[in-house]
Formats: C-alpha cells, structure tokens, sequence
C-alpha cells in the first residue's frame, strides 16, 4: 500500500522557463539512471530478498525514490511552462513538443523512452546489490 | 516566500531527516543517538503539520473533511505555487 502526501520531498519554485534545460534534466526522470528506473529497480527487487534488513532498505529507498521522481518532474513541468512558438523552436524543444507537447514524457536526454530494460531483477541478493551499486554509481 | 512556502519548507525539512534516520535503522536498530534524534525532529514536526492542514488543507486525503473535500483544491505540489 503506498500513501499520498502532498507536498514534495523539497520544495520546487522555478521563476523562469528553460525548455533547453529541461530536455536535459528530463533524463533524471525517465533516462537510463533515472528516478522512474531507480524506484522500479529497488521496487522489484525487494520481493526476492532474503533478510529483513535488505527488504526494509530497499521497500524504503524505493518509495524514497518515488518522491524523487515528482521532484523531478515537477521541475521538467516548470521549466517548461508558457512558452511560445519562438521559445520551443530557438531551444530546439520542438522535436519533443511535436510528440508530447509540454507533457512529462519518462525519455531520457536523447529522446529515447523509458525502458524496463534499463533495469535488472536477478533474484540474488549480491548480483542485485551489484546491480544497484552501478546503478548509481556508487563503486569507486 | 509566502508563509504557506514557509512552512511548506519547515515540514520537509524535519520529515526528511526522519525519513533517512528511520532509513539508518533499517540496518542498525536500536541505535539511541538515531532514536533520540528521530524523536526531537517528530516534537518539531507534529505541530508544523497541524498548523499546515489547519491553515491550507489536508496533506494527506484521508486527513480531509469528507463533507469540505478540500483535497482536490490548487495548488498542487508539482505546481510550484
């Protein structure tokens, strides 16, 4: 069961437009790394996870990344608000308005659409964990 | 920034250090610096959010008065209003 609070995780005020901006933020939504892959990974993974600590961790993180997800969306959502004709052709936005207006669309920076293929459920804890820490860049 | 932001800002503040201090139990319970820690931000929190839902609506919809049904009115998070 998931609840809806209504507020973001922190707070989103965008004063001015910047369709160029947003093309490019939109792929913290949608992209290969993005918020919409990164709730669903440690979303899915958690069923098959074998001690409490792990399934804890990775249901809480998941829903945290939900809440990162309308973060972000609501950023790529008031970055492109009331623009002109002049504005969506001069940011180059127009090849993503000519398919999804200002609508946010889960594509990544280079227009491709969301894929479950940018994510892995392996069913075993290490290779999953593994999984994740690539995911987000976190091996050094 | 109007009050509403204000304070929109407090409770965030407060519900995300609660949010990843429980996170940090997940994998070290009974922790008592993270516990007293949870509590104090929980003791700021509770009256921010009884302010907010009094002054500007429910924050969550089952925290609405079915007969108002104000839950549904503008602005909504993503709106930045």
């Amino acid at each position: 069961m998931f609840v809806y609070e209504k507020r973001l995780q922190y707070p989103v005020k965008i004063k001015q437009t910047n369709p160029k901006l947003a093309q490019i933020i939109i792929t913290q939504y949608g992209g290969p790394d993005g918020e919409l892959g990164a709730s669903l990974r440690y979303l899915s993974q958690r069923f098959s996870m074998p001690v409490p600590e792990l399934k804890a961790t990775l249901n809480d993180i998941g829903v945290e990344e939900l809440g990162h997800l309308e973060m972000i969306g609501s950023i790529v959502y008031q970055l492109t608000k009331n623009l002109t004709e002049e504005q969506i052709k001069a940011a180059g936005f127009d090849s993503y308005f000519v398919d999804h207006t200002t609508g946010v669309y889960p594509n990544s920076a280079a227009g491709v659409p969301f894929t479950a293929a940018y994510i892995q459920v392996k069913g075993d804890p290490i290779t999953d964990l593994h999984e994740d820490m690539a995911a987000d860049e976190a091996v050094n | 920034m109007t009050n509403r932001e204000m304070l929109l800002k407090k409770i965030s503040t407060y519900a995300f250090a609660i949010y990843e201090y429980r996170l940090f139990l997940d994998t070290h319970p009974k922790d008592e610096v993270t516990i007293a820690k949870i509590t104090e931000c929980e003791e700021k929190l509770r009256p921010l959010k009884m302010e907010y839902e009094e002054k500007y609506g429910p924050l969550r919809m089952t925290n609405d008065n079915k007969r108002k049904w104000t839950w549904v009115n503008d602005p909504w998070p993503w709106e930045g209003e």
